[in-house]
């Protein structure tokens, strides 16, 4: 069969023009396909007013991080026996507030606490009361305090300061206000605070990233107070940093570059090998 | 000691450490008629409505018997050994445990003529505080039974204290009551699954956990008279059973019962918690044969019961109050017979011997 030289010229044009965009695109997307989130980032969202609903539509587009949660050490019977092993946390932020939304699997929606053995799920979030300071993960230290934001099944939340285990004080009045769904054998807990605070609350203004923590308590299994399971420090990455660090678009930049040129190459060998002209 | 000549040696008082005076109660079994007047007594002034209905902090309960909470012998809790290092596991009681708060049709039948018998309305309880009252053990002529009237222990070692991760139950230092922090408790009920008597509820209500006061504002004297009192539970008791004091008080009488003749015992001491509520053991008569005959040397109530209760100290306590029983009827002086049939109320309360200090 005779091959028509100009139109395989054009071919071999079309094809490293459509390697060329592979690559450029490539190097765009990939990152953001693969795990190039820097460990224990919680990135923060833009949403409107309505993220106050944990099902609302905005949380959608939140990135959501998947966290590994484990036995808090403490010194209560049972403490180490925990029954939720992961939770799911979204950040985000509009123009005046901050949003945190948890969300974990739990089969029974523990709403009561009104017989002596019933407890209520419940669910916190941690942050330092400093901002530039990451205190002990186990409910603070008395120098280096945590603002706790708390919510149990039954309805109530409290917003604590605490400054090691057994040192939980409430405040007069929460500032955080919640809501709380449960479906398909999952709760997701919605918090949300203004931003800007100061005093013992933590400042969530967006003026540095701030560190995150998160507890979890299954009510039917007899979790309550120590024993609970809780997450590592994350950090919420609401700073005026990048987003990422630099050093990644431009190694992935490279790798696509490189690719690109292998594949020039191959081709124009192969063309070669068969005798084609150029 | 079990003579009278044990007044004259030393003697020393254990009490927890940082507390100035230990509060303490002696509860004479022998003398408790079942009445329930302590159980209304406390429940009027102190467990009325607010989520406090199915409380009792003073009961009274048939033994042998299940007792209330349901089985709370079995509920776990206190200490492993007293080194006082390791607590036992304890279990949180299921609310039918302990019976429910269930609404009579008093009004009814008092006021309205109603036919109908007196009952909880619309509830089928199976169980309840004093359910097995006057049960007890044992077949005819042998049968017996008797009461045991049961407030907080207000414990030297007390392990609610210990369970408690913030804190919230305290020793006072003044007297030794134990208290809930009302500001400082969040209802986690460690302390109700770690006190073995079961006397720390939770009220969820509330959503904190309360128990006996040991009746403090009366023994300081903040009622409105001003008056210092004995407990509710002691001073309104028919047969005046109780004694309170402190067990500190070495001219006392509950010091002489406790520590001197050694005849008041704590309740289960293998709980280790060391209580500061005595028992003077129940003595009951000899069994009977068919024909109705005392069996002499056989013990109505079963011994070893009264051990699994009291303790092994219980065979001495009792062959103590015998021997003095013997030397009264003999026409001798018996301090511990004296102190035992009460011939000297005013010794009854000794709650105002510390106010100098």
């Amino acid at each position: 069969m005779m091959i028509d030289g100009d139109s395989g010229s054009d071919r071999s044009w079309l094809a490293v023009t459509a390697l060329v965009v592979l690559a450029v695109v490539g190097a765009a997307l990939l990152p953001s396909l693969s795990s190039a989130r820097p460990a224990n980032e919680v990135p923060v969202g833009e949403v409107g007013a309505n993220a106050t609903d944990p099902t609302a539509e905005a949380w959608t587009t939140v990135p959501n991080v998947d966290l590994a949660l484990s036995s808090a050490p403490s010194g209560l019977p049972g403490a180490s026996n925990v029954s939720v092993q992961r939770a799911q946390v979204r950040a985000a932020t509009n123009d005046s507030h901050a949003f945190v939304r948890v969300s974990w699997v739990d089969d029974t929606a523990d709403r009561n606490a009104s017989d002596p053995r019933e407890f209520a799920d419940a669910v916190a979030v941690q942050f330092p009361e400093n901002e530039s300071a990451r205190p002990p993960i186990a409910m603070g230290g008395t120098s280096n305090r945590v603002n706790v934001w708390y919510w149990t099944g039954t309805g109530r939340t409290e917003e604590l300061l605490a400054g090691g285990a057994g040192t939980t004080t409430s405040f007069n009045r929460s500032a955080v206000s919640t809501e709380a769904v449960h479906e398909d054998g999952q709760w997701h807990v919605a918090f949300a605070r203004e931003a800007a605070m100061a005093g013992n609350r933590t400042d969530l203004s967006g003026e540095q990233d701030v560190d995150v923590a998160v507890a979890v308590w299954n009510g039917s299994y007899g979790e309550r107070a120590g024993r609970k399971a809780v997450s590592e420090w994350q950090y919420l990455a609401m700073g005026p940093g990048p987003q990422g660090p630099p050093y990644e678009t431009i190694l992935w930049t490279v790798a696509g570059l490189a690719v690109l040129f292998v594949a020039v190459v191959t081709i124009e060998g192969v063309r070669r090998t068969r005798g084609e002209p150029a | 000691m079990s003579t009278d000549d044990a007044a004259q040696e030393e003697t020393h008082v254990d009490i927890a450490d940082g507390v100035d005076h230990q509060v303490a109660m002696v509860m004479d079994l022998n003398k408790c008629i079942g009445c329930q007047t302590c159980t209304v007594a406390c429940k009027t002034l102190w467990t009325e409505g607010g989520g406090r209905d199915y409380m009792y902090w003073n009961n009274v309960e048939t033994k042998p018997g299940e007792g209330y909470p349901k089985n709370w012998e079995e509920s776990g809790g206190g200490w492993k050994s007293e080194e006082h290092s390791e607590r036992q596991p304890g279990e949180i009681p299921e609310k039918e445990r302990y019976g429910g708060d269930w609404e009579f049709n008093h009004s009814e039948i008092m006021y309205d003529g109603s036919d109908e018998p007196l009952r909880p309305q619309n509830v089928d309880p199976e169980w309840g505080p004093n359910w097995d009252e006057d049960q007890g053990a044992g077949e005819y002529p042998n049968s017996y039974y008797f009461y045991l009237p049961r407030i907080c222990n207000h414990c030297t070692h007390p392990s609610c204290v210990e369970a408690c991760p913030r804190k919230a139950l305290y020793k006072r230092e003044e007297d030794g009551i134990v208290l809930v922090d009302q500001e400082r408790c969040r209802g986690y009920r460690y302390c109700v699954e770690g006190c073995p008597y079961k006397k720390v509820y939770y009220n969820a209500a509330k959503k904190k956990s309360e128990k006996c006061i040991f009746c403090y504002p009366r023994i300081e004297g903040e009622g409105p008279d001003e008056e210092v009192h004995a407990t509710a539970c002691a001073e309104e008791c028919p047969p005046q059973l109780r004694l309170v004091g402190y067990l500190d008080d070495e001219d006392g009488p509950i010091y002489k019962l406790v520590e001197e003749y050694e005849v008041a015992l704590p309740l289960h001491p293998e709980f280790e918690t060391v209580p500061n509520v005595y028992y003077i053991p129940p003595y009951a008569p000899p069994q009977h044969d068919e024909g109705g005959e005392s069996v002499r040397g056989v013990d109505r109530i079963p011994r070893d019961y009264l051990e699994e209760l009291f303790g092994d100290r219980v065979n001495q306590a009792l062959d103590t109050i015998e021997k003095h029983r013997d030397r009264t009827r003999r026409g001798e002086e018996s301090e511990l017979m004296e102190i035992l049939q009460d011939k000297n109320p005013a010794q009854q309360y000794r709650l105002e011997v510390f106010d100098d200090d």
